[in-house]
């Protein structure tokens, strides 16, 4: 065999290797559009093998809007999730600033307090929070799960803004400080800037984090109108009968926010995706 | 300007201790308590932990997560090291596949698990009719719904949402490493795979170990598939000890016991941190 022989079966190994990695995304994917294309009729009635529905339509997707709560559960997942991104993402660049740029007692112990919260169980946290906000009268609220996703997000965000903080050089804050900056103004108009695709990345990483999130809305959150999107679709399937065509419907509209992000902001996701482990 | 470090750090510190250290100890002291966390708190001391310790349940439970946990996190691995390796050689399209394969991650834990849930379906589930209509079986088959299936469903499941992110990291990983070490290699005559094993390898075990650490603390704590997949069902087939725990505290409300329950998973997580750090460190 001579070298471009080989070459060339190395290279369709390749292609092959990647092409049925993507049908194996492509599928499901494909499968939960086609089923929310479908009427309930197609789903119940069909024998065999129907890929198709018999006449494709997007009235699922309109008449969904008047059969559940829509626009409620978005409204108040934006509320929860984007509430705790912004607080979390305050916290975390002030904090991962402060650890960037001096040196203090207990700053040691904060970074690995930081990386060991990362390891406590959901679970675990679950029956306190509960409880704790039962007692603040904070359950079933868009408040208290603000609350709890802030708290889910810090830890981590700090970890990502302290990773891209310690990549800009500190002779920018001594040349801002000689000029008579305040540490707080240091921060906020000369590094930070210089920080903003840092900025974007954790945040988009906070809001894709706490969009997805089900275990705690399943516990805090009791009455209809106060559901979060994704919590809202595993209350449809508890129905009586599930109806697919409106879950998989369902499913899809709760992907498009993260979708949306991915296919815009793709590079600093990426980004951002990998800066934990890179900086190690 | 001492105090300085101790402002910036003040915001994220309190909130914190308030969110984080504090619901802990409190779900510490509510391990001491046969409790409903409303007018019932009597003291039971240890008793519920030596109960944890005997009972056959969690036993199974913390085994079936150990087995959960070492299946997807090596599919993980072995899906995000292929796809990184090739992507990372120049092929056309690349950003169209990085692009694609990357998609499971962007779904909602509550989407990847009611997609599979239906794909799986014994009533007009896609594979079941695929199947038979290949003439492969000639009934449908519970998935999920039967002891022997459900077990390997939910792991493939979660294999498939989870290899993304372990794939952009290897590729980042991979992405660090001088290319001209694997020229140097070719002319001394290395072939694929001892440059894989001399070069790639060594270059890449920080970042897996990292990456390994993270994942292996997330897939260990993986709750919200297998919940709305199987429920820890059928019996208990699928029965991981956050399934197991959630299921004591808010279907049962054994509130004290399953709390006693989650205090041992942590000091568990903690555990797997430690070690895989210690392994981290001796290089």
């Amino acid at each position: 065999m001579t070298k471009t022989q080989k070459n060339r079966l190395t290279a369709t190994g390749h292609y092959t290797v990647l092409v049925l990695g993507c049908l194996c995304v492509l599928l499901p994917v494909a499968w939960m559009a086609i089923t929310s294309l479908k009427t309930m009729q197609d789903i119940t009635l069909s024998k065999g093998v129907e890929l198709f529905p018999s006449g494709p339509s997007i009235a699922n997707y309109i008449t969904i809007w008047s059969d559940y709560p829509l626009f409620s559960y978005i409204k108040n997942s934006l509320l929860s999730v984007g509430g705790s991104t912004i607080f979390a993402v305050i916290c975390a660049s002030l904090c991962g600033y402060g650890l960037s740029r001096y040196e203090f007692t207990g700053k040691k112990f904060l970074l690995s307090f930081l990386l060991v919260t990362q390891m406590f169980p959901a679970v675990m946290k679950i029956i306190p929070y509960y409880k704790i906000l039962v007692n603040i009268h904070l359950n079933d609220s868009a408040v208290g799960l603000m609350i709890v996703y802030a708290s889910f997000s810090i830890p981590f965000c700090t970890w990502m803004m302290y990773g891209y903080f310690k990549t800009i050089s500190t002779s920018l804050d001594e040349a801002a400080r000689i000029d008579g900056c305040t540490p707080l103004m240091t921060f906020l108009k000369v590094v930070l800037p210089l920080t903003i695709p840092g900025l974007v990345a954790t945040t988009i990483y906070a809001f894709l984090q706490n969009w997805n999130e089900y275990m705690f809305a399943s516990v805090l959150i009791s009455s209809d109108s106060k559901k979060t999107l994704t919590f809202a679709i595993s209350t449809m399937a508890d129905a009586y009968r599930i109806q697919w065509n409106y879950l998989m419907c369902a499913s899809i509209i709760a992907s498009v926010p993260t979708m949306l992000i991915f296919v815009f902001l793709q590079k600093q996701l990426i980004a951002g995706m990998t800066a934990g482990a890179v900086k190690e | 300007m001492v105090l300085a470090p101790y402002g910036f750090v003040l915001p994220a510190t309190i909130t914190m201790l308030l969110l984080v250290v504090y619901p802990i100890v409190y779900g510490i002291y509510i391990s001491f308590f046969n409790t409903n966390l409303v007018n019932k708190w009597k003291f039971v001391g240890l008793n519920y932990y030596v109960k944890a310790v005997q009972d056959v349940a969690f036993q199974h439970s913390l085994w079936m997560t150990v087995v959960f946990t070492t299946f997807v996190v090596l599919g993980h691995f072995v899906l995000g090291f292929v796809f990184a390796n090739i992507l990372n050689k120049p092929i056309r399209f690349k950003t169209f596949f990085r692009g694609v394969l990357i998609i499971p991650w962007l779904f909602p834990d509550v989407v990847v698990a009611y997609l599979f849930k239906w794909i799986l379906n014994e009533q007009g589930g896609i594979l079941n009719a695929l199947l038979i209509h290949w003439g492969w079986i000639s009934t449908p088959i519970g998935w999920l719904s039967s002891s022997a299936t459900a077990f390997g469903c939910v792991i493939a499941a979660s294999i498939w949402k989870g290899f993304p992110l372990v794939m952009i990291q290897i590729l980042a990983g991979i992405q660090t490493i001088n290319t001209d070490m694997y020229e140097a290699a070719s002319i001394d005559g290395a072939n694929g795979w001892q440059q894989f094993h001399y070069i790639t390898l060594p270059a890449l075990k920080p970042i897996l170990t990292t990456v390994l650490i993270l994942d292996t603390v997330w897939v260990f704590k993986q709750f919200t598939m297998i919940w709305l997949m199987t429920a820890g069902g059928p019996g208990n087939a699928t029965m991981v000890s956050a399934v197991e725990i959630y299921k004591n505290a808010f279907n049962y409300f054994k509130y004290g016991y399953a709390s006693a329950e989650s205090v041992f998973i942590l000091v568990i997580c903690y555990l797997i941190g430690v070690v895989f750090r210690r392994l981290l460190r001796d290089d």
